[in-house]
């Protein structure tokens, strides 16, 4: 896949780059508004992940630019703004998805896989790891083609990790993504390994041994 | 506190209190003088009558006595002179009547003579009276007219100061509109004007200037945030790290995950501050906290329990009512234990919400107040129930807090 990250700041910007270029993706980077309405105009992207902030510029001007040049680009902004009116503004003008910093490079990621997904199946969403295929429209997954009982949140899980596979999910990354910010709550994450353990045995089950834990208390999904 | 006077009262009293005392004193004064006065005559009549008498004795007239008026009588011993009052029977008033007697001894022609001389003293208390009445009349009418006068002027003269007190009053710090004051004639009131004016926008715009900075630094903290994160992120994906590297580091991540709150709080207060949130909306509380339930008891706390006999409804923004809802429960559950209930009741325009509690609190009034902790026990950001209260004061919603048998109850009254 191809990426386009506008982002000013460099270090963020170059953490995402690192984070995403470890799925073999190419990501170009724009530092400034120009550089982001340029190469936006120019080149195409699968997803372009847009600050709104941009030095010199509005971000929400590069996705009014993109949408008017007819760009099929996936379009994430991310935005130290929180409210909501910047949010219906953004969405309002074509971007697919909206973030709010600080993130999870793992919460980014699920989102660029989840609108990469609508954007490619043309509305099917299906989402495919060796025998494991979901339906995230349905919300059913199917191992060999047979459906599995998962509970809910044991279904957002089984997505969050094929959606990051080979990568490290901390307990906290993992509470975060599937409660938001009534995940403060917890004194501790126990209660995730009672989710996680229940969706490990179903997987096992079919045969479908991909959960690792990662060091002391993360969890990794990879093939053997 | 001693009690308050309104200003036009207190100076009316004082204008009242001043007259009642000079009408008292005036009219002591005109009593002393105007008897005085009258008996010093009295006194002199009598003095001449006994000269006219000792002259007409001591040219060998014949005197006779008019009894009460004069009596001479020839006397043995010479005695003392007595002037005195006495009251003696007028056959003709048919009633006893007040006379001013002198009695004298003189030696006329080798012959005492006792001389009484006794005049009737004009009813002079009468005269007092009607004189007294007529002064104080004189000053009541007097005052009622500069009271009427003086308290309209007064009320005129004050009235810039009125409506400008008025004003004050209705001063909010949120107001966007600057306070209108009244300039006025009068130095002082027009220097008071300028003062206020002053003083109101430097408040106003401290405020805002502080709200801002508020808003900004949390916003400004994102992006270095975001930047921790995703740096963490990629270092335990890079890098071999030890399972005690990875705990520091999900330590960092609990800490970055509290400023994220920390910051989201805030800048919700400040919006709240703003009047951001417009959408009014009628919210039905009884199935919002139905979900609310629902995705807590996902986070394993099963003990929220929801009694309610009717629905609850409430016209507010559905984000706030959202945040209010999950505030109260949120608390609720960082200060209980797992295996105690909390309880939820709607009822007609009430919510409660109750959770065991040990003891009281130590301060229940600073509950509302942001970053107030009573215990260091849980890491909240201290400013769940700040927002609350402030949801709670935007649609006028009155929200009280009580300890009762074992319990803390928070409860909200969303009648207006």
């Amino acid at each position: 896949m191809k990426y386009l990250i506008a982002e000013d700041e460099l270090d963020l910007q170059q953490s995402i780059v690192t984070y995403l270029q470890r799925d073999g993706n190419i990501c170009e980077v724009a530092s400034d508004f120009g550089e982001a309405l340029e190469k936006a105009a120019i080149y195409d992207y699968d997803i372009i992940i847009l600050d709104i902030n941009l030095i010199s510029g509005s971000g929400l001007d590069v996705l009014k630019t993109i949408k008017k040049e007819k760009k099929r680009s996936g379009v994430i902004i991310i935005s130290a703004n929180n409210s909501l009116t910047d949010k219906l503004e953004g969405l309002d003008l074509g971007a697919d998805d909206y973030i709010t910093k600080p993130f999870h490079l793992a919460e980014l990621n699920s989102r660029i896989n989840a609108v990469l997904r609508r954007g490619k199946y043309g509305g099917d969403e299906i989402m495919e790891f060796n025998e494991i295929r979901i339906d995230t429209k349905s919300r059913t997954a199917y191992i060999d083609g047979k459906a599995m009982p998962l509970t809910r949140k044991e279904y957002d899980l089984l997505v969050f990790f094929i959606s990051n596979k080979g990568r490290v999910l901390s307990k906290e990354i993992i509470a975060e993504h599937l409660w938001g910010d009534d995940s403060d709550l917890l004194d501790n994450f126990d209660f995730i390994y009672v989710h996680i353990n229940n969706l490990r045995k179903k997987l096992t089950a079919e045969g479908a041994k991909y959960i690792k834990t990662a060091y002391g208390s993360g969890y990794k999904f990879i093939e053997d | 506190m001693t009690k308050k006077t309104k200003l036009i009262k207190k100076t009316s009293k004082t204008f009242l209190l001043t007259g009642l005392f000079l009408a008292l004193l005036s009219s002591i004064a005109l009593y002393v003088y105007t008897k005085t006065l009258l008996e010093s005559e009295v006194e002199e009549v009598l003095y001449s009558t006994e000269v006219r008498i000792v002259d007409a004795l001591e040219k060998n007239h014949t005197l006779y006595s008019l009894p009460p008026v004069m009596e001479v009588k020839k006397v043995e011993r010479l005695g003392k002179e007595i002037l005195k009052d006495t009251i003696i029977y007028d056959p003709s008033e048919d009633e006893m009547e007040l006379f001013r007697e002198l009695s004298t001894y003189k030696v006329i022609n080798g012959t005492n003579y006792q001389i009484t001389i006794r005049n009737m003293v004009v009813e002079s208390e009468d005269f007092l009276l009607a004189i007294v009445i007529s002064n104080i009349a004189i000053f009541v009418l007097a005052f009622i007219f500069l009271f009427y006068f003086n308290t309209t002027r007064n009320l005129k003269l004050w009235s810039p100061f009125f409506k400008n007190l008025e004003q004050m009053k209705r001063f909010s710090l949120t107001s966007k509109v600057p306070i209108e004051l009244i300039d006025s004639d009068v130095l002082e009131f027009s220097e008071l004007k300028n003062e206020i004016s002053l003083l109101t926008n430097k408040v106003r715009t401290d405020y805002e200037s502080l709200k801002q900075f508020t808003e900004d630094v949390s916003h400004e903290m994102q992006t270095p945030l975001a930047i921790i994160q995703a740096k963490i992120d990629n270092i335990i994906n890079e890098h071999e790290i030890s399972d005690k590297q990875f705990e520091q580091i999900t330590s960092i991540q609990k800490d970055i995950q509290r400023l994220k709150q920390l910051n989201k709080r805030i800048t919700t207060l400040t919006k709240i501050d703003n009047s951001q949130f417009v959408n009014i909306e009628n919210i039905n509380l009884t199935d919002l906290i139905n979900e609310k339930i629902e995705s807590f008891k996902e986070l394993q706390f099963v003990n929220l329990v929801h009694t309610s006999k009717k629905e609850l409804s409430v016209s507010m923004d559905g984000y706030l009512a959202d945040i209010l809802i999950n505030n109260l429960i949120s608390n609720a559950i960082k200060h209980s234990k797992k295996e105690e209930d909390i309880t939820i009741k709607t009822k007609d325009n009430f919510l409660i919400i109750s959770n065991f509690g040990e003891k009281a609190l130590v301060h229940p009034e600073n509950l509302f107040l942001r970053f107030y902790r009573e215990s260091n026990g849980y890491q909240s950001t201290g400013l769940g129930l700040a927002i609350v209260k402030k949801i709670c004061d935007l649609y006028g919603f009155k929200i009280s807090y009580q300890f009762e048998i074992d319990h803390h109850v928070f409860s909200i009254d969303f009648s207006k």
